[in-house]
C-alpha cells in the first residue's frame, strides 16, 4: 500500500518552495502516490491538493487541453461547461473553425464566428505554433501540468510531431489522453477522410433517414459533433476518477466516430437485421411503418406530430377528430384496435388525421392533445426553442456577454439541480490567455513572451 | 488495483425505454456495478424489439447489469428497494413524478436513507415545469430540438431518422454528469440531484442555428446533403438497389483529386466547373454528370477511388456492410452474444435462448477498458443481489418471491 503525504505536508512543501499555494497543476494524485513524505521540489511542482469544484460546477478546474476538431470540439465545450478549465490551444493565425460562418452581424472577424462561439463556451484560448520546434517544446511543458489533452487529428499526426501520447505520459504518467477520429486508431479505414456527411454515411445513419422513395439523407445541424465527443466526456471523466480516486495512472482513449454513431440508432439495430433476417433497414421519413398514424403532419401555422400507440389512445383521436370535422368515416371499427390494425388503411387514416391537424395550430394540437392523454409533439425551429416554457422554468438558457455580439443566449442546461450549475463564459477571444497561461503559470518572463511573439509562436 | 475505472460504484438503474438504460450500459462497461431493478410483471416495451426477433436488441442495452427482479409496487418490494438505496452510490430512474409518486418512490426519502446518494431523474419533456405531467414517445421528441426541420429539402414534409435518435443524446450525456457528481462528491462529500430530459438533450444540441437567430434573425434553411461552400456534396447513387457512395469535396486540391478518382473525364475540364462557385450555381447538372459515372461502379470501388486520392468519400453503410465490415472486424466492434426471447405472461426464466450479435463500444480505453461482458436475463442475478449485498436469507427470497415482491 503506497502511503500518502498528508495534504498540509504538501501545501508546506509547496509553500516553501514558492511562497504560495501554487498555481501549477490540478489533480496529479497519479504523481502523488509515487510520493513518499519526502517530497523533492522538482516533483512538488507537479502536484496540489485536491480542489474544490468552483462555487456550483459539477467538476473541478481539471486542465484539458484542447486541439480538437469537429469530431471532438463539443467533448471540450461539454467538459468546460461542467467546470473543467478547458484551454484550447490554437495556432497563430487562430483555429480554422474562426473563420466558419454564420458570423455576428454576417460580418467575417476571428471572434465573430457563431459556431466557434458556440463550441467553445467556457474554453481559454491560447496561441501555440506546433510546426515550430519551440512551440512543441512550451506544449510539452504544458502537458506537463494538464489532465487530458484531447485532440482529433488524423492517427498518427501528434505522433509524428513528437507530442503524441507516447511521449506525453514519459512526461506526465497521469495525463489523460483522447482522440477521437472518423474511424478510430486502427483498422483498414483508419487513414480515410472524412466530414460530417462522410460520418452519416459510413456510420450508415443516411441510410435510415429521409423519405422512402428519396435519397439517403444527411440529418441537418451537422450531428457527428455530438456521439463521438459525447462518448469521449464520459470516458475522460471515468478515466480521471480512476487515476485521482482509484489509485490508478492516466490513458490513452481512442474513439471512433463512426462506432459512435452507429451506438445512436441501436434500436434499429442493422446488423442484427442483416444477421437475423438477411434485410437491410431502411427510411420511412417522419412515419413509421409499425405505428399507424405516427408522423409529422401539417398544422394551421406550420407542422404537428403524433403517435398513437395504444389501442385506447386510436379511439380517444378518433372521437376527437369526428367531433371536429363531423366525418364518420374515422368511427370506422375496422381501423380500431392495435397498431397493425390500421396498417392496411395507413392512406385513408393519413388523409383523415390531416383534415384535422390542419384545422388548429400546432401548439393548441400539444397542449389540447395531452389535456386528453394523446402523444402531439410540437416539430420546432429554434425561435420555438427560445420562447418554450418548459425550458424557460429549467434554468436552461444562460445569457452570455461576449464582446463582439453582446448577450446572446445559450443552451447550457443539459440537466438541472439545485447544487450544481454550469459555467457561463463566452467563447475566448483568440489568444486572450497566452499572458496567464504561458507567463503566470508556466513563468515565462515578458521578454521570453515578447521573443515568441515576434517569432511567431505564439 | 482494479482496471475498472468505476470499480466499487454502485447505481440502481429503474426504467425502461432507451436513453435510461443506455447510461446504465456505458456506466456498467466503464466497471461500475448497475443493478437494474424490473419486473416480470410489466415488461419494458423495448424487450419485444426488434419487432422479428423479440428482445435480440436488448443485449445491447441491458449487458453487464445485475438483474433483479422487484416489482417496488408492493409494500415489501419497496421495502427491499430502500435496502438497495442504503447501500447504492446513484440512483437514476425515467418514471414521471405522479407514477413515483403513487409508488412511494420520493427523492428526500431516498436522501434520508442514503444522504449522499447521486440522483439522477430523466424524463421525456420534464421532470418539473409546465410539462411535467406530458406524455411523450422518443422516437417524436427528436421533433422537438429543431434537427427535423434542419434536415432534408426546403418545402418538403420534415425528415425524421427511423430511429428513437433523440433518446440516444440523453443517453449517453447522463453518464458524465453522473460521474461528475460522483467525483465532486468525492472531493466535497456533497450530494447532488440532476433533472434531465429528452427535450432538453436534443436542444442543447440545436447549435450555432440558436445564435444565429438571435444574432441575425436567421431560421435555418433546409439544405439536403449540399453543402454551402463547395460541390460536389451528396450522394450519388451506385450500382445495386439503394446503393449509394457519399462523396464530399472541400477545397480545391480535393476538386483536382476528384477529377483524378474519375479518370478526367473530358467534361471536368468545363470552366463552369473550374471554380466552387461555379459548381456550386451548376449544381444539377454536375451531379447527374457525376451520378452517370457512379452508377456504373459499386459504391465500395467508388469510396476506394476517391480516398486514394484524398477526396472525403464513404458508403451509405447498411447493416450488410456493417455486419460484414472489415474494418468493424479489425476493431472487434460486434461481438457474438446469447439473448432472450421476450413472451408476455412467461417469467423470463422460461424464455427461449437465441444468438444474437451486440456492440462493444465505441471508446477504447488503454488501461481500463470498456467490458463486454455477461448477458444476464430478468432476475438473473437476484441470488447475488439479495443474499450477497443485502444479506437476506434464502427463506426470506423464497417467501417474497412467492408472494410476488421479488418477482
Amino acid at each position: 500500500m503506497t502511503r500518502y503525504p498528508e495534504l498540509s505536508t504538501i501545501q508546506a512543501a509547496i509553500k516553501a518552495r514558492d511562497g504560495s499555494a501554487g498555481l501549477l497543476g490540478h489533480f496529479q494524485f497519479a504523481v502523488l502516490k509515487h510520493f513518499t513524505l519526502s517530497i523533492s521540489p522538482e516533483e512538488v511542482q507537479y502536484i496540489m491538493p485536491p480542489q474544490q469544484p468552483q462555487q456550483g460546477t459539477l467538476l473541478p478546474p481539471y486542465r484539458v487541453l484542447d486541439l480538437s476538431g469537429p469530431e471532438a470540439v463539443f467533448c471540450g465545450k461539454l467538459l468546460a461547461d461542467y467546470g473543467a478549465d478547458v484551454v484550447r490551444v490554437e495556432p497563430p493565425t487562430g483555429d480554422a473553425s474562426r473563420s466558419r460562418p454564420p458570423f455576428a452581424g454576417d460580418a467575417p472577424g476571428p471572434d465573430r464566428s457563431l459556431y466557434f462561439l458556440f463550441y467553445n463556451t467556457n474554453k481559454r484560448s491560447v496561441t501555440l505554433d506546433l510546426q515550430t520546434p519551440r512551440g512543441r517544446e512550451l506544449f510539452r511543458r504544458l502537458a506537463a501540468k494538464a489532465d487530458v489533452v484531447l485532440e482529433s487529428f488524423p492517427p498518427g499526426y501528434m505522433d509524428s510531431l513528437d507530442i503524441g501520447y507516447d511521449a506525453l505520459q514519459k512526461i506526465n504518467p497521469g495525463i489523460v489522453m483522447a482522440s477521437v477520429t472518423p474511424f478510430g486508431q486502427t483498422g483498414p479505414w483508419r487513414d480515410y477522410r472524412s466530414t460530417d456527411l462522410i460520418a452519416l454515411a459510413a456510420s450508415g445513419f443516411m441510410q435510415i433517414t429521409g423519405e422512402p422513395d428519396g435519397p439517403p439523407m444527411r440529418q441537418g445541424n451537422e450531428q457527428s459533433h455530438f456521439p463521438g465527443a459525447q462518448f469521449a466526456a464520459a470516458s475522460i471523466l471515468a478515466a480521471l476518477y480512476y487515476r485521482d480516486f482509484a489509485d490508478g495512472e492516466g490513458q490513452y482513449i481512442d474513439v471512433s466516430l463512426q462506432e459512435a454513431l452507429i451506438t445512436y440508432y441501436t434500436d434499429a439495430h442493422p446488423a442484427l437485421a442483416w444477421m437475423q433476417m438477411g434485410e437491410n433497414v431502411t427510411r420511412v421519413g417522419a412515419t413509421s411503418t409499425l405505428v399507424i398514424p405516427l408522423g409529422a403532419y401539417p398544422s394551421a401555422d406550420g407542422w404537428i406530430s403524433a403517435g398513437i400507440i395504444t389501442p385506447r389512445e386510436w379511439d380517444t383521436l378518433a372521437e376527437w377528430i369526428y367531433e371536429v370535422t363531423g366525418n364518420e368515416e374515422v368511427l370506422n371499427e375496422a381501423y380500431r384496435g392495435g397498431n397493425q390494425d390500421r396498417a392496411p388503411f395507413n392512406d385513408i387514416i393519413t388523409a383523415l388525421v390531416i383534415d384535422f391537424t390542419t384545422r388548429y395550430t400546432s401548439e393548441y394540437l400539444f397542449h389540447e392533445g395531452q389535456r386528453r392523454n394523446l402523444v402531439f409533439i410540437p416539430v420546432n425551429t429554434v425561435s420555438d426553442l427560445l420562447t418554450d416554457p418548459q425550458l424557460e422554468s429549467s434554468n436552461f438558457w444562460f445569457p452570455l456577454d461576449h464582446p463582439e455580439t453582446g448577450t446572446l443566449q445559450y443552451p447550457l442546461g443539459v440537466f438541472d439541480s439545485e447544487e450544481v450549475s454550469p459555467s457561463t463564459n463566452p467563447a475566448p477571444r483568440l489568444g486572450q490567455d497566452n499572458d496567464a497561461v504561458y507567463g503566470n503559470e508556466l513563468g515565462l518572463t515578458a521578454p521570453e513572451l515578447a521573443e515568441l511573439r515576434r517569432n511567431g509562436v505564439i | 488495483m482494479s482496471n475498472k475505472a468505476l470499480a466499487g460504484l454502485r447505481i440502481i438503474e429503474l426504467g425502461p425505454y432507451v436513453a435510461l438504460p443506455l447510461t446504465g450500459r456505458i456506466l456498467a462497461s466503464l466497471g461500475a456495478e448497475v443493478i437494474k431493478v424490473e419486473t416480470n410483471k410489466v415488461l419494458d416495451e423495448m424487450a419485444f424489439i426488434p419487432a422479428w426477433s423479440r428482445g435480440a436488441g436488448q443485449p445491447d442495452f441491458q449487458r453487464l447489469k445485475k438483474r433483479v427482479s422487484i416489482d417496488v409496487r408492493t409494500p415489501d418490494g419497496l421495502e427491499v428497494f430502500r435496502e438497495l438505496v442504503k447501500v447504492s452510490d446513484v440512483f437514476m430512474t425515467n418514471f414521471r413524478r405522479n407514477i413515483l409518486d403513487r409508488w412511494g418512490i420520493d427523492f428526500p426519502e431516498l436522501r434520508r436513507l442514503r444522504p449522499d446518494i447521486i440522483l439522477m431523474w430523466q424524463t421525456g419533456l420534464g421532470g418539473i415545469g409546465p410539462y411535467y405531467t406530458y406524455k411523450s414517445y422518443g422516437i417524436l421528441v427528436q421533433h422537438m430540438g429543431g434537427v427535423s426541420l434542419m434536415t432534408g429539402e426546403e418545402g418538403e414534409p420534415p425528415s425524421a431518422i427511423n430511429t428513437s435518435y433523440s433518446d440516444y443524446h440523453t443517453g449517453v450525456f447522463q453518464p458524465s454528469a453522473i460521474i461528475g457528481a460522483l467525483m465532486r462528491r468525492r472531493m466535497t462529500g456533497q450530494p447532488a440531484t440532476m433533472e434531465s430530459s429528452i427535450f432538453k438533450s436534443g436542444a442543447v444540441t440545436a447549435g450555432p442555428p440558436i445564435l444565429d437567430y438571435q444574432a441575425n434573425g436567421r431560421l435555418p434553411q433546409r439544405i439536403a446533403n449540399r453543402d454551402a461552400a463547395n460541390a460536389p456534396h451528396g450522394v450519388y447513387p451506385c450500382q445495386g438497389q439503394d446503393r449509394w457512395c457519399a462523396i464530399a469535396v472541400q477545397n480545391q486540391a480535393q476538386w483536382d483529386g476528384f477529377r483524378r478518382a474519375m479518370g478526367n473525364p473530358p467534361w471536368s475540364d468545363e470552366p463552369e466547373f473550374a471554380t466552387a462557385e461555379g459548381r456550386l450555381s451548376n449544381q444539377p447538372r454536375l451531379d447527374a454528370l457525376i451520378g452517370e459515372w457512379t452508377a456504373q461502379l459499386t459504391a465500395d470501388a467508388v469510396m476506394e477511388r476517391m480516398q486514394r486520392e484524398g477526396v472525403p468519400a464513404a458508403i451509405v453503410s447498411q447493416g450488410d456492410d456493417l455486419y460484414h465490415s472489415p474494418h468493424l472486424a479489425a476493431r472487434d466492434f460486434y461481438r457474438p452474444t446469447p439473448y432472450y426471447a421476450a413472451q408476455r405472461g412467461t417469467p423470463a426464466w422460461e424464455w427461449e435462448k437465441g444468438d444474437s450479435v451486440a456492440w462493444t463500444t465505441p471508446a477504447r480505453l488503454s488501461e481500463t477498458p470498456m467490458e463486454f461482458g455477461h448477458y444476464s436475463n430478468i432476475g438473473e442475478d437476484n441470488p447475488y443481489v439479495f443474499q450477497e449485498i443485502l444479506g437476506m436469507s434464502e427463506s426470506e427470497i423464497e417467501s417474497l418471491s412467492e408472494s410476488g415482491a421479488l418477482y
